[in-house]
């Protein structure tokens, strides 16, 4: 059976001589094709440049969208970026599919700067690795809920409430 | 220096006429994991899923796949979808699994969006993109206000 439909997205991010990241987000799909670069300033992760384009889409009214994209210039990767981001790219007079894209660059972001603290843990063994994450965690009490390994219950959340 | 890179691919196929099978697969320097979702017409409700756990970070982290059931019954069409994908499928379970989830979700939509365009030139008959999605709009009327484009059809 062939495919009806096919995407594929990447994202990554890489870091600049001048110790800002340069972050990419490209998809390409049967009816659509786009990206979207931009610049974060570290360590403010402000996002302090963006470009986009639309390589390949259903009507060509989709492009008129691009310059919606600069609204983001000057926003910070934290809470409440979602919301921003979908309200100035997306909606009824934007582009959604540009504004996933911007979406993807602030996830790479943050995981970026989650892989080696990460990695420091996955080092460990047993209790060590149990007390290790607990420490995460207290580092990074946003974390606490955010998912079935740092709910309540969880052994990597033994000692921790809530509120800590 | 390449600092972090995540892959998504999804794939979508039609195994009969009444539904949509969607396999996906995200890939990044921390995660790794599968998907499949069935979504059936013309209500385009997901009715099964399956997921696959292949590089995680926590010996727990695998208790989400269970999880996935919570998603049973959702419509790919209801505005809600993705804040209740990422409520009952990411908090509850696991958030990369729920934007997997919300990728093969949004791949199943535009396929059906745009699949009878395919069918159409094939015949020679398709004419004007902007009067094929108006139609199309009938049959998905909760995308009207989705972008600018469906906006103006």
């Amino acid at each position: 059976m062939l495919l009806s439909y096919a995407r594929n997205k990447h994202a990554s991010a890489s870091d600049r001589p001048d110790g800002d990241l340069l972050v990419k987000a490209a998809v390409q799909e049967t009816f659509f094709a786009a990206k979207v670069e931009m610049v974060v300033k570290i360590p403010d992760l402000e996002i302090s440049s963006v470009e986009g384009v639309i390589e390949r889409c259903f009507t060509g009214e989709c492009r008129q969208t691009i310059p919606l994209l600069q609204q983001v210039v000057g926003l910070r990767i934290g809470s409440g970026i979602i919301k921003l981001v979908n309200n100035f790219v997306g909606g009824p007079h934007g582009c959604p599919r540009l504004a996933d894209l911007v979406l993807e660059c602030c996830e790479q972001v943050i995981l970026r700067y989650t892989v080696e603290p990460l990695g420091e843990i996955l080092s460990k063994k047993g209790n060590e690795l149990k007390t290790a994450y607990q420490e995460f965690l207290t580092q990074n009490p946003r974390l606490i809920n955010s998912c079935i390994a740092f709910a309540e219950g969880s052994p990597l959340r033994e000692g921790i409430d809530a509120e800590s | 220096m390449l600092g972090f890179s995540r892959t998504k691919w999804v794939g979508v196929e039609r195994p009969d006429p009444e539904t949509f099978f969607a396999h996906g697969i995200l890939e990044d320097n921390i995660y790794g994991m599968e998907l499949d979702v069935w979504v059936k017409t013309p209500e385009f409700v997901i009715t099964r899923l399956e997921g696959k756990m292949r590089r995680v970070t926590t010996p727990v982290c695998e208790q989400a796949l269970p999880v996935l059931k919570n998603a049973r019954g959702l419509s790919i069409n209801s505005p809600d979808l993705i804040s209740t994908v990422n409520r009952k499928v990411g908090r509850e379970g696991c958030r990369h699994l729920a934007n997997l989830l919300l990728e093969c979700c949004d791949a199943i939509m535009r396929c059906a969006l745009y699949e009878r365009w395919g069918e159409l030139k094939k015949k020679g008959a398709a004419k004007d993109p902007g009067a094929y999605l108006k139609e199309q709009l009938k049959i998905f009327p909760g995308l009207q206000n989705h972008c600018r484009t469906l906006f103006n059809a």
